[in-house]
């Protein structure tokens, strides 16, 4: 029974290392009638279309005006499911079984010329079985984006989101990466103020982008993802990019990005006070914390490359190893992406995390590589399906370390 | 329970939508026409034939005046020293555009754009590669009164036709009243044009569910055109392949020519310098040389072109216009598909015989 209890946590803990759900939107591919690859190199990894259409508000650049609004088009609705095997080795069990890696309901369009929405939702599923993310058995429903935008309020140079949205300061999507198990680790790892790089935020954010390859991203927001904030401060980040030659560094153009977040997390807690994932719902004597980074990603035909390196730094109230010094750790990746066959129909990707946390916390220490192989049956109109296989060894802690190799092969697909 | 729910549904849908691809129930009847918005909605891949094209209600489809329009496009009697018609430039053997790279007119003057192709210009909702015409009527006025393509006027030309007794019969028995005006000499044309639909090409049959009309290579390129080669950016909005606007590709002028403004002539407003309307890609292999002075020589350098993200550094350059990654196979896919498989066939408008000049009205 024991046994079958770690093999259980385990694979939960597995499942839970998938937070990062790629996201493309077939609802655009319906309204267009355009194939996946108009906005993706692969799906789901933007191309540099894709990320002007992004940046304008999901309108064709130049377009705008003379786009079909949510009321003109089919419903703006799409599906993306992501299900097939997963197995586990470590020292302490060997798993697998059959799971249910992501499931969204995506909505998004244009409702009026240069206003346009987008929102994702990802359902409360019950059974263990289709449990995916979630640390129970029960997964709970949750919207991860829903967004209202703006867009040229002044032409390019002004936009603003309002709501929960992936911020800007994710100058490399983990939303839309090839790898469905392993996150960015650093994107991904919890510091003690509890704060979560990797989470959508809820707020207000300003950017613009400008002919010269400059752009820029600035936003208020709670910093806890959708949980109430407790403090009079909000979070504030600002993320700039320059992209040298045309193109928006996705697949054309080399584009370099540096980021900055300051935010602020309770350090006083009252005694029954239960803790929600990434949030601050109770507490007070808020701290301060930053995270400060830069990537770049460099094209030539075929192959990406990106690579991201970020510090983070939390106030000495959060170090629990030792309250004289911030909390400061350091991670990143490196990730190098091949594109072959026609249409870039095969993907293979290999990429190496790190997270390297301060004295005393040597338990976190995080690497891991892992590699993807991606195969899209088809290129067809708002349908995709991919056959994926990922693996990842991954090692958490310094000292004999917690190993553990994770194989998945699954079907995903979103039409 | 709600997993319960929800896969019965998904696997409902799945099904619906891949029983076509599986070819399960498939029939392989003839699709009917899409409206507009249907085939506006859907890719290259599953839409119907070319909508039937739309009659204007003050100048309807008559076979008599049909025909009027074909001896007018065919007769160089409508220009100042009779030599060139409407068919000099639209030629119907050569895509029905010429040989360019820009347009010769009268005494031998070369205009400054590329002849753009007659054919399915009725899809259009704007003329002239700068859209300065607003419909096939006023676009038909244009060239006759142009000093370097027709170099005559209205009036003059109105007089020739006037003198030409068959002419004159032809258009009364058509609008019924005299004399000749221009507006009736522009609606003949027009409804002419409106004719002129080009179809029936090896795609338009693919779709319609002839697998084998297109070669393995055509499908990839035609994957390429929807996908990876964004073509569809601009080149689509239904079966004509052309969004029927306007847009700054950085294309360099030709040697010693000077800039053409494009669309900016027309609207006077800065953000339209240098652009110009997208063209439809049916019969696109007959009309080399490309774009709209002629600049590109061959399919195969126009795909270069836009895998390069556009030509010069033009401060109004589409931001559509981004560097594609095409390998050398996926350019030639892609100039495959565009070179056999958009090429039309239908008769007659593929192999229109134009009128001699013994046939026109005396």
């Amino acid at each position: 029974m024991k046994r079958m209890l770690v093999a259980f946590m385990v694979l939960a803990a597995l499942i839970s290392l998938s937070p990062q759900e790629g996201k493309a939107i077939p609802a655009f591919a319906r309204k267009y009638g355009f194939n996946c690859n108009m906005c993706h190199v692969s799906f789901t990894r933007l191309n540099d279309f894709g990320q002007r259409f992004r940046l304008n508000g999901y309108q064709v650049p130049g377009q705008q005006g003379l786009e079909k609004n949510v009321f003109e088009t089919p419903p703006p609705i799409a599906f993306r499911i992501t299900t097939g095997l997963q197995a586990a080795h470590s020292r302490d069990a060997n798993t697998s079984g059959f799971n249910i890696f992501g499931f969204d309901l995506l909505t998004a369009g244009v409702l009026h010329k240069d206003i346009s929405y987008l929102v994702i939702y990802t359902p409360r599923v019950d059974e263990p079985g289709g449990d995916y993310r979630g640390e129970t058995p029960s997964q709970t429903g949750a919207l991860e984006s829903a967004n209202l935008i703006f867009s040229n309020l002044l032409t390019d140079a002004l936009n603003l989101r309002i709501g929960k949205f992936e911020p800007a300061y994710h100058t490399v999507s983990s939303k839309r990466s090839y790898y469905i198990i392993q996150p960015y680790e650093v994107y991904a790892f919890k510091s003690p103020s509890g704060y979560i790089f990797e989470d959508n935020q809820m707020g207000f954010e300003v950017s613009g982008h400008f002919r010269n390859g400059f752009r820029y991203g600035a936003g208020v927001v709670n910093g806890n993802g959708a949980n109430p904030d407790n403090n009079k401060f909000k979070d504030l980040y600002l993320a700039l990019s320059q992209v040298i030659g045309r193109g928006e560094g996705q697949s054309a153009g080399q584009r370099i990005d540096v980021f900055g977040y300051q935010g602020w997390q309770p350090t006083i807690f009252p005694p029954d006070y239960q803790a929600a994932a990434g949030g601050e719902l109770e507490g007070h004597g808020n701290k301060k914390l930053m995270r400060l980074g830069g990537d770049i990603s460099l094209n030539i035909p075929s192959f990406n490359l990106t690579t991201l390196l970020m510090q983070g730094n939390d106030n000495r109230p959060f170090n629990f190893a030792d309250s004289t010094k911030d909390y400061k750790f350091t991670g990143g990746f490196v990730e190098l992406d091949y594109y072959g066959f026609m249409n870039n129909r095969l993907l293979i990707s290999g990429m190496y995390n790190w997270v390297e946390p301060p004295d005393g916390d040597e338990g976190s220490k995080i690497t891991a590589i892992s590699g993807v192989v991606r195969y899209y049956l088809g290129d067809w109109t708002a349908v995709n399906v991919a056959l994926h296989g990922e693996y990842t060894h991954r090692q958490e802690g310094k000292d004999d370390p917690f190993k553990e190799d994770i194989f998945t092969a699954l079907v995903d697909f979103d039409f | 329970m709600l997993m319960s729910k929800i896969v019965p549904v998904l696997l409902l849908l799945l099904v619906t939508l891949f029983l076509p691809k599986l070819g399960i129930s498939q029939d392989n009847q003839q699709i009917a026409p899409l409206t507009s918005a249907q085939a506006l909605l859907r890719g290259p891949e599953r839409v119907g034939n070319l909508n039937p094209v739309m009659i204007p209600a003050d100048n309807s489809q008559t076979a008599e005046k049909i025909l009027l329009g074909k001896k007018l496009y065919f007769d160089t009697r409508l220009s100042n020293d009779n030599t060139i018609s409407c068919a000099t430039c639209h030629d119907p053997q050569k895509g029905w555009s010429d040989d360019g790279p820009t347009s010769s007119g009268i005494r031998g003057q070369l205009g400054g754009r590329r002849s753009p192709p007659v054919s399915n210009s009725a899809y259009s909702p704007l003329q002239f590669w700068d859209g300065r015409a607003p419909s096939l009527e006023e676009q038909a006025k244009g060239p006759i009164a142009n000093p370097i393509e027709m170099g005559n006027t209205h009036e003059a030309m109105l007089k020739t036709v006037d003198n030409i007794p068959g002419y004159v019969e032809e258009f009364k028995n058509v609008f019924g009243t005299s004399p000749i005006t221009i507006d009736q000499v522009a609606q003949a044309i027009a409804a002419y044009e409106r004719t002129i639909v080009t179809t029936d090409s090896p795609f338009d049959r693919f779709i319609r569910g002839d697998e084998a009309s297109l070669t393995a290579l055509e499908k990839k390129g035609l994957e390429i055109f929807n996908g990876k080669g964004r073509c569809t950016a601009c080149h689509w909005g239904g079966g004509n392949f052309s969004d029927g606007r306007f847009h700054n590709l950085g294309v360099m002028p030709a040697a010693g020519a000077k800039p053409d403004e494009g669309r900016y002539d027309v609207t006077k407003d800065p953000r339209d310098k240098g652009k110009f309307k997208t063209p439809t890609i049916r019969d696109v292999a007959l009309r080399a040389p490309y774009l709209h002075n002629g600049t590109e020589k061959n399919l195969e350098s126009l795909v270069e072109l836009y895998n390069k993200g556009g030509g010069m550094n033009d401060a109004n350059l589409d931001p559509i216009m981004i560097p594609l990654n095409l390998s050398k196979k996926e350019s030639e896919a892609l100039v495959a598909f565009m070179k056999r498989a958009m090429s039309s066939t239908n008769l007659p408008v593929a192999n229109e015989e134009p009128f001699k000049p013994e046939d026109l009205p005396r």
